[in-house]
C-alpha cells in the first residue's frame, strides 16, 4: 500500500522533491532565500513555506467527519495514518468546488508534531525568494502572511498558523 | 485525539535509558519497603532478605547514577546505602523513623526521575535533599544498645545483637554439646550473592550446622558484598576450611570446645587480630560493575511501549492486507475457471490467517502488565496519608493480578490516584465523627480489579459518609447547572460529581488538592473508551469504579451503515444486535425506547447522533445494543456489515476532538471508516452538558 501511494504522488513530489534540495544549497550560499511552494486556488496564486510542508498526495477517498466545521473535508488515510483534510477554498471563504483531476493534498506540519491536507485546486512549483523583497499582506489580510511579486502577478504567502486554527475561533 | 504540550525539552536517548533503568530499580524498591512496612508492624525484626534487596537496589541505583552521572541521585543512593547497610548489620532498629526515611529517599527519586534533563528544576531539590541526607546520616550513626552474653566467644558484640532468640538457642546448644564454633567470612559479588551464598551454606550444612547468616561490613570493592556465617561443627577451622574448599572463604575459630589458632595451611584464614575481616575473593572484579550486568540480573526484557505500537501496527496492516487477499480469493473461487487455483489459494490463506491471530494475540499479550505495580505506588500514597495526616485507613487490595494493556495502565494511574485521594480526604470522616456513627475508628478502603468480559473493572470502595445528594444539588443548582425545577434521578445526581468544580467540601487539603477534580477522573477514562460509575449509600460509604477496555491495539469492530455511510464500533462494547420494525420504537418524552425483555432501553438514532440525512430510512433497523460497566443503550442503524479487525488511528489535524469519535480505522478497501467512542454515545450526562 505503500508504494501505491508513493506512486501516485511522484511526478508532482519528484519535482519539488528537486526543488527543496536546491533550498538547503541556496541557504548555505546565501541565507536570506524564502523556498515557496506555490499552488492555485480559485483562479489565485498562494504559496506555503517548504519547510512545512511534509509531502503531497492525489485526491484519494475522503471520509467526512460529522459535526465538525464545515471546512473540515474529511479524513484520509496516509499509508495507515488518519489525518484530516481542510478545504483550502472553504477556509478562506472562497466558493467550494468538487475535486478534479489537478486537485491535490497539501500534507502540512501542524506545530505540535503531526500533520494536516490542505485540498487546493493545483500545484505550481516551488519558488525562490529573496527574503527582503516580501511586502506585507495589503488591507486586513485573514491568513496571509505577506505578499511578493512574481513578475507581474503577487502571490500570497498563507499562515498555516491562521489557516489551520479552526477552533481557536470556533 | 488529546495530547499534552511538553515545554521541557526532549530528554536525550542516554536520559532516558538511565530513567527507565532507574525507574525499575525503584519500583523494586518501593515493593520491598512496602514489605518491610507491612512486616515491622508485627516485630521489630527486619526480615533480613528484604533489607539485603533494598541495600542492593541502593548499591544498584548509586552505580547507575555514577556511571551517568547524576550527583544528587547518586549522593542520596550512596546516604541511603550507609543507612540500609547500618539496618542491616543490625546496628539500627527497623523503626519507623528509619522505615520512613527510605519510603522519603524512594519518593525524592522519583520526583529528580521525573526532572532529569531540567537543571532548573533539579536545582530546587538540592536543599531539602541536604535535609534528607542530614536526617539520614543522623540515623545511620545512632548510638548502639550494649551486648549481653556469650563474653567467651571471640566475637563481635554486633553480631550477637543481631542473632535472634532461636539462633541464640542453637548456639548455646552447641557449645553445650563441645562443638567447635567458627566463623565463615566470605566475599559476594553484589549482584549474585545468593546463589553463591546458598552454595556456601549447603557445604557448611554438610559438614555442621549453620546457626545464622549475617551481612558483614568490610572495605571491599564497591560491587561486592561480605556475609560471616556462624556455624557449629565437630571438625576444628581449617578442617572445615579444606571441606568447603570454597573460594573467597575464610574459616575462623571463634569459641567452643578447641580454640585452636587458625591453622589454614593455604593461608585463606583472616588473621585473627581481625576477626572480622574477610578475605579478598580469588577472582577480583573491581570495577567491573557496568549496565550490562545490571541487566544481567533477570530474564526479561524491556521494552520502549513504542516500539510494541510499532509492532501492532505492523500486525495490523498484515491483518489488513489479509483481508484484501481474502477478497481476492472469493473472486477466484467465483469464476469457474480459476476455482481450482481458487481452492488451494484459500487453503494457504486461511493457514496464514490462523497464523496471523496467533501473532496478533501473541503481541497483544506483550502489551499486557498487572495492575500490581498501580496498586502499589497507590498503597504508598494511603501509607504516606497515613503517616501524614495520621489518619487510620486500613487498604485492602483485590485482583491485582488482573492483566490490561500497559498504554491504559499507565493512563490509569493518575484518574485512580485521585479516587484513592478523595475518599481518604473527604469520603473517610475523621476518627471521632466515626465513633459517634457506630463505625470502627480506622476507615476502610477496598481496591478492586476484575475482567467482566472485554473490560476491567477497577472499584474503589470506602466505608465512609458517603455523598451527600442534597448538597451536590444545591452547589449544582447554584453554578446553574441545574435548574431548581429539574427532575433528577439519583444516579443522575450522583453524576454531577463529574462536574467541573462541583466538589461538595470546600476545603483545600494537602492530599486531593484542587484544581483537578472528577470532571478529569472521567474525561481521562472516557479518553480510553472507559466508563465512570459511582454509587453512594449515606452514611454506609462510595463506591466509584472505572470500567476500561483491556487493551486499545487491535479490536474487533462491528461495521454499521447509516445514511449510506459505514461506521465501526468496537465489538467490545457490543451486547447483542436486534433487527426491529419501526412499529416496535416507543417514546417517552424526547426519548425513545424500546423494550428490551422488559426493560426500557434507551434507543439512539445514529444519524441524527451525527446530523446525517434521514431521507431513506430503513424499513426494518437495526439495534446495537451497546454497554460499557452498568450503563446501556441501544444505536439505531440502517444496516449491518459484519465484522472486522481494526486498529483504531487517532485522527491527526487541527480538530482535535469529536463528541462520539473514538478515531478512525483503514480497512484497507475503500475510505477510511470512523470508529464509534461508545462510551460519549451512552453517557447521559455528557449529552446534557452538551446541550446545556
Amino acid at each position: 500500500m505503500t508504494r501505491a501511494n508513493a506512486g501516485n504522488a511522484a511526478g508532482a513530489w519528484e519535482q519539488l522533491a528537486r526543488g527543496a534540495n536546491q533550498y538547503s544549497q541556496d541557504t548555505q550560499e546565501t541565507g536570506e532565500l524564502l523556498h515557496l511552494i506555490s499552488l492555485r486556488l480559485a483562479g489565485t496564486t498562494y504559496a506555503v513555506r517548504v519547510e512545512s510542508v511534509r509531502e503531497i498526495v492525489r485526491m484519494r477517498p475522503i471520509t467526512p467527519i460529522p459535526r465538525v466545521d464545515a471546512a473540515v473535508r474529511g479524513v484520509i488515510s496516509l499509508r495507515g495514518e488518519m489525518v484530516q483534510v481542510i478545504d483550502l477554498r472553504a477556509r478562506l471563504r472562497l466558493p467550494t468546488i468538487d475535486p478534479h483531476r489537478t486537485s491535490r493534498i497539501v500534507v502540512v506540519h501542524l506545530p505540535d508534531g503531526r500533520v494536516a491536507g490542505l485540498l487546493v485546486d493545483e500545484i505550481r512549483e516551488v519558488l525562490r525568494i529573496a527574503a527582503d523583497a516580501t511586502l506585507s499582506p495589503a488591507g486586513d489580510a485573514f491568513a496571509v502572511d505577506a505578499l511578493c511579486a512574481c513578475g507581474e502577478e503577487f502571490v500570497s504567502v498563507l499562515s498555516l498558523e491562521r489557516v489551520l486554527d479552526l477552533e481557536g475561533e470556533a | 485525539m488529546t495530547r499534552r504540550a511538553t515545554t521541557r525539552r526532549r530528554a536525550t536517548k542516554a536520559e532516558r535509558e538511565f530513567v527507565s533503568e532507574a525507574e525499575e530499580i525503584l519500583e523494586a524498591m518501593r515493593a520491598d519497603v512496602a514489605d518491610l512496612s507491612d512486616s515491622a508492624q508485627g516485630s521489630v525484626e527486619p526480615d533480613p532478605g528484604l533489607v539485603n534487596r533494598l541495600f542492593r537496589s541502593a548499591h544498584s541505583l548509586k552505580a547507575l547514577a555514577g556511571m551517568f552521572r547524576f550527583a544528587p541521585i547518586e549522593d542520596l543512593a550512596h546516604r541511603l546505602e550507609d543507612l540500609l547497610d547500618a539496618l542491616r548489620l543490625g546496628r539500627l532498629a527497623n523503626g519507623h523513623g528509619v522505615l520512613g526515611l527510605i519510603d522519603e529517599s524512594a519518593e525524592t527519586f522519583a520526583a529528580l526521575l521525573e526532572c532529569i534533563g531540567d537543571a532548573e528544576v533539579q536545582a530546587g531539590f538540592t536543599e531539602p535533599i541536604g535535609r534528607l541526607v542530614a536526617r539520614i546520616d543522623a540515623a545511620a550513626n545512632a548510638p548502639v544498645p550494649t551486648p549481653r552474653e556469650f563474653d567467651s566467644l571471640s566475637i563481635d558484640p554486633s553480631m550477637l545483637r543481631a542473632l535472634t532468640e532461636y539462633e541464640e538457642h542453637r548456639l548455646r546448644e552447641n557449645l553445650e554439646r563441645g562443638r567447635t564454633i567458627v566463623q565463615v567470612n566470605a566475599t559476594f559479588e553484589i549482584l549474585s550473592f545468593e546463589e553463591g551464598l546458598s552454595e556456601l551454606s549447603t557445604a557448611i550444612r554438610e559438614n555442621g550446622e549453620v546457626l545464622s547468616t549475617l551481612p558483614a561490613p568490610g572495605d571491599s570493592p564497591e560491587s561486592q558484598i561480605n556475609f560471616t556465617i556462624l556455624a557449629g561443627t565437630d571438625m576444628d577451622a581449617s578442617a572445615l576450611s579444606r571441606a568447603l574448599d570454597f573460594p573467597g572463604a575464610s574459616v575462623e575459630a571463634i569459641g567452643g570446645c578447641a580454640l585452636s589458632p587458625p591453622a589454614d595451611p593455604t593461608g585463606e584464614a583472616a588473621p585473627s587480630s581481625a576477626p572480622q575481616r574477610p578475605t579478598e575473593p580469588l577472582e577480583d572484579v573491581a570495577g567491573s560493575l557496568d549496565l550490562s550486568s545490571l541487566k544481567s540480573i533477570s530474564d526479561t526484557v524491556r521494552v520502549d511501549i513504542r516500539k510494541l505500537d510499532e509492532l501492532m501496527n505492523l500486525v495490523g496492516e498484515l491483518v489488513i492486507q489479509r483481508g484484501a487477499l481474502g477478497e481476492q480469493v472469493t473472486r477466484l473461487l467465483e469464476r469457474q475457471e480459476t476455482a481450482r487455483i481458487g481452492g488451494e489459494l484459500a487453503k494457504i490463506h486461511k493457514a496464514l490467517d490462523r497464523r496471523l491471530r496467533e501473532l496478533q494475540s501473541a503481541v497483544l499479550e506483550v502489551r499486557m502488565v498487572p495492575l500490581r505495580q498501580v496498586f502499589e505506588k497507590i498503597s504508598r500514597v494511603v501509607r504516606r496519608v497515613r503517616r501524614d495526616l495520621g489518619k487510620q485507613v486500613e487498604l485492602e487490595v483485590r485482583g491485582a493480578d488482573t492483566e490490561l494493556d500497559k498504554l491504559i495502565v499507565e493512563a490509569l494511574v493518575d484518574p485512580l490516584m485521585h479516587v484513592v485521594r478523595n475518599a481518604i480526604d473527604h469520603a473517610l470522616e475523621p476518627e471521632d465523627e466515626r465513633r459517634a456513627a457506630g463505625k470502627r475508628a480506622q476507615g476502610r478502603l477496598v481496591l478492586e480489579a476484575f475482567q467482566r468480559g472485554n473490560h476491567v473493572v477497577i472499584a474503589v470502595r470506602d466505608d465512609g459518609r458517603g455523598i451527600d445528594q442534597l448538597a451536590l444539588r444545591q452547589r449544582a443548582e447554584q453554578r446553574g447547572l441545574v435548574r431548581p425545577d429539574d427532575v433528577l434521578s439519583e444516579r443522575e445526581t450522583l453524576d454531577l460529581i463529574f462536574e467541573p468544580g462541583l466538589s461538595t467540601r470546600d476545603e483545600v487539603t494537602e492530599t486531593s488538592g484542587r484544581g483537578v477534580g472528577m470532571d478529569v477522573v472521567r474525561s481521562n477514562v472516557t479518553a480510553l473508551g472507559g466508563i465512570v460509575e459511582v454509587e453512594s449509600y449515606p452514611g454506609r460509604g462510595t463506591s466509584i469504579s472505572l470500567t476500561v477496555p483491556i487493551t486499545l491495539a487491535i479490536i474487533q469492530s462491528l461495521l454499521v451503515g447509516v445514511s449510506g455511510r459505514r461506521f465501526a464500533i468496537p465489538l467490545n462494547a457490543v451486547l447483542e444486535t436486534l433487527m426491529i420494525e419501526r412499529s416496535e420504537i416507543q417514546r417517552s418524552e424526547d426519548r425513545e425506547l424500546l423494550n428490551l425483555r422488559g426493560e426500557p432501553l434507551v434507543l439512539r438514532r445514529l444519524a441524527r447522533e451525527f446530523g446525517l440525512a434521514e431521507d431513506a430510512p430503513a424499513e426494518k433497523p437495526f439495534v446495537i445494543v451497546m454497554g460499557i460497566g452498568d450503563q446501556r443503550a441501544g444505536l439505531l442503524v440502517d444496516a449491518l456489515h459484519g465484522q472486522q479487525d481494526t486498529v483504531i488511528k487517532s485522527i491527526q489535524g487541527p480538530i482535535e476532538f469529536v463528541r462520539g469519535i473514538a478515531g478512525a480505522t483503514d480497512l484497507g478497501d475503500q475510505d477510511p471508516v470512523l470508529v464509534l467512542d461508545v462510551s460519549a454515545l451512552i453517557d447521559d450526562a455528557g449529552r446534557r452538558r452538551e446541550a446545556a
